[in-house]
């Protein structure tokens, strides 16, 4: 018991110091653009197809809940801005971020950790480079950028997703669907929609990164550290949506009093 | 006393509890071609690492041109470490590049060099250990002695004064090992660098033609020349030169490997 959690807190102490090490790295060295740009790439192209589709199903299913709910209440004019701001405060941000767990995530730990064990990032530094700034910081930002792109994606869906069973299911027309998106989808739930995709995207990569940078004990140490990732990811993932919550509707609270 | 290019004060290391090293000093001048030999497992990669700055000591210091490895700090220590090559025993080859792009990449990352130059560079090293022909195939897909001679290339890509190689023969035919130690020879002649060299097999520390030292029981035994190297008075430096069964290294690690 006691062990576990001496573990647990050397395991956050460890990551903290390595995030420290990363950030003062991006403070004195310029991350390599060539780099960060091919991580982007890869990063987004890699997780597009699954993104999209996500988005297309949540906004179907949200659209096809939120029927059954508000039809009662003859509501249906509402039935796409609910959705929709359903989706950009709560199921996408998570969405985006489990999805890029299950890839990204585990790849990057992978990715990382042979290159730990296999020596690669010593060589790197042998060679006069920097590791933090040749392989750790081009990963971490493209996690974050593309992030933010893949949000956008799985909304763009979502809203087609929904559009498409708001006319099917729900029997209103796409005008209907439409018209109240800008209303119910204020700026300041975009704002904590964003928020919640910044956290969550620095959570996970500051997770994988740091637990393949750290792998060691061959083959098995990259097996561990993938699945420690994806262990600490899904924790740190759900106390970040909390806490994230928590804050958003602080800040709301205190938008609507101003 | 400051001349030495290389010097190890007192250094003592280990991995958690059981100390590795002890104690250990020596000093490598400028222009040498220094061989480490031992039995397995007594830490010459350790030793070797160490002077890279890939691993700390826990007390005493590593001094590079009189630089203290363990106190500097980042840039300045990164342009020390751009003076080291260095050959990793398992090659430490960066598998997602290709072979080309493997001895690029020090020149690309490291000294922002023109891609014509790199394109040259990288045409002059595969040259020189003669693995030109395998230029855009990956690492995987070359023979273990090709991935040797690729990892000599990267090493000597960034023209170190000081070249460190991790057992450059392990693994490889006769042939191709005296092969090796040779082109390491003679690119050390090329370019006046320094060379450690560590290898288990005493005809090659014999044909690097330098000083030979032995680690073993968490020391250094710097034996000297071929010839001071043969008639040493260290019990464990006769018995391991002659590769014999009996003798006090009978229970490390030579005999169980
Ligand atoms: N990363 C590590 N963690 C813990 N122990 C290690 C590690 N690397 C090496 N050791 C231990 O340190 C000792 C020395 O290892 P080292 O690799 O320096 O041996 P060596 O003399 O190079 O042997 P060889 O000739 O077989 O390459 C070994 O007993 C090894 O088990
Ligand atoms: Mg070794």
């Amino acid at each position: 018991m006691i062990a576990g959690f001496r573990a647990i807190v050397d395991d956050v102490g460890g990551g903290l110091l390595f995030l420290g090490q990363m950030f003062s790295t991006a403070l004195h060295y310029r991350p390599k653009s060539h780099v960060v740009f091919d991580q982007i790439w890869k990063v987004t192209l890699n997780s597009l197809s699954t993104t999209a589709l996500a988005g297309f199903f949540v906004g179907a299913i949200m659209t096809v809940q939120f029927t059954l709910q508000v039809k009662e209440f003859g509501a249906l004019g509402y039935l796409g801005g609910l959705a929709t701001s359903g989706t950009i405060r709560e199921v996408g941000p998570l969405l985006i971020a489990f999805m890029l767990s299950g890839k990204v995530g585990a790849f990057t730990s992978a990715e990382l950790g042979t290159m730990r064990v296999t020596e690669q990032i010593d060589a790197v530094r042998c060679l006069g480079a920097n590791p933090f700034q040749e392989i750790i910081l081009p990963r971490y930002i493209a996690i974050i950028l593309s992030s933010f792109f893949l949000l956008a994606v799985g909304l763009f869906m979502s809203i087609a997703g929904g559009l498409l069973l708001g006319v099917v299911f729900s029997g209103i027309t796409a005008e209907e669907y439409l018209r109240h998106i800008p209303t119910i989808v204020t700026l300041p739930s975009i704002v904590s929609g964003l928020f919640k995709c910044l956290v969550f995207a620095l959570v996970l990569a500051s997770i994988c990164t740091y637990k393949g940078f750290t792998t060691t004990g061959g083959a098995k140490g990259v097996g561990r550290a993938v699945v420690a990732t994806a262990v600490a990811t899904m924790v740190g993932l759900v106390i970040a949506d909390f806490v994230t919550t928590l804050i958003a509707e602080a800040i709301l609270s205190m938008a609507m009093q101003a | 006393m400051a001349s030495a290019l290389i010097e190890f004060r007192n250094v003592a290391f280990s991995f958690g509890d059981e100390p590795l090293l002890r104690d250990v000093s020596f000093q490598i001048q400028k222009g040498e071609a220094f061989s480490l030999i031992g039995p397995s497992g007594q830490g010459k990669s350790v030793v070797m690492k160490l002077m890279a700055g890939l691993l700390t000591p826990t007390a005493g210091e590593v001094l590079i041109d009189g630089r203290s490895l363990v106190t500097l700090r980042g840039k300045d220590r990164e342009q020390l470490l751009c003076r080291m090559g260095m050959l990793f025993q398992k090659n430490a080859l960066f598998d997602s590049l290709t072979v080309g792009e493997n001895v690029a990449f020090p020149l690309r990352e490291v000294r922002q060099a023109p891609e014509a130059e790199i394109t040259e560079a990288i045409q002059f090293y595969l040259e020189a250990v003669g693995i030109l022909h395998a230029k855009d195939l990956f690492p995987d897909e070359i023979s273990g002695g090709m991935q040797k001679r690729l990892g000599i290339a990267r090493a000597l890509a960034l023209k170190p004064e000081i070249v460190l190689y991790d057992d450059p023969t392990a693994g490889l035919d006769p042939i191709t090992s005296r092969k090796i130690i040779q082109l390491i020879i003679d690119l050390r002649q090329e370019y006046g660098s320094t060379v450690v060299a560590i290898t288990n097999d005493m005809n090659r520390a014999y044909q690097l033609g330098g000083r030979i030292a032995m680690v073993v029981d968490g020391g250094v035994i710097v034996t000297g020349d071929h010839d001071q190297t043969l008639a040493h008075p260290d019990p464990r430096v006769r018995q391991f030169i002659r590769g014999q069964l009996e003798g006090p290294l009978a229970g490390s690690g030579t005999v169980t490997t």
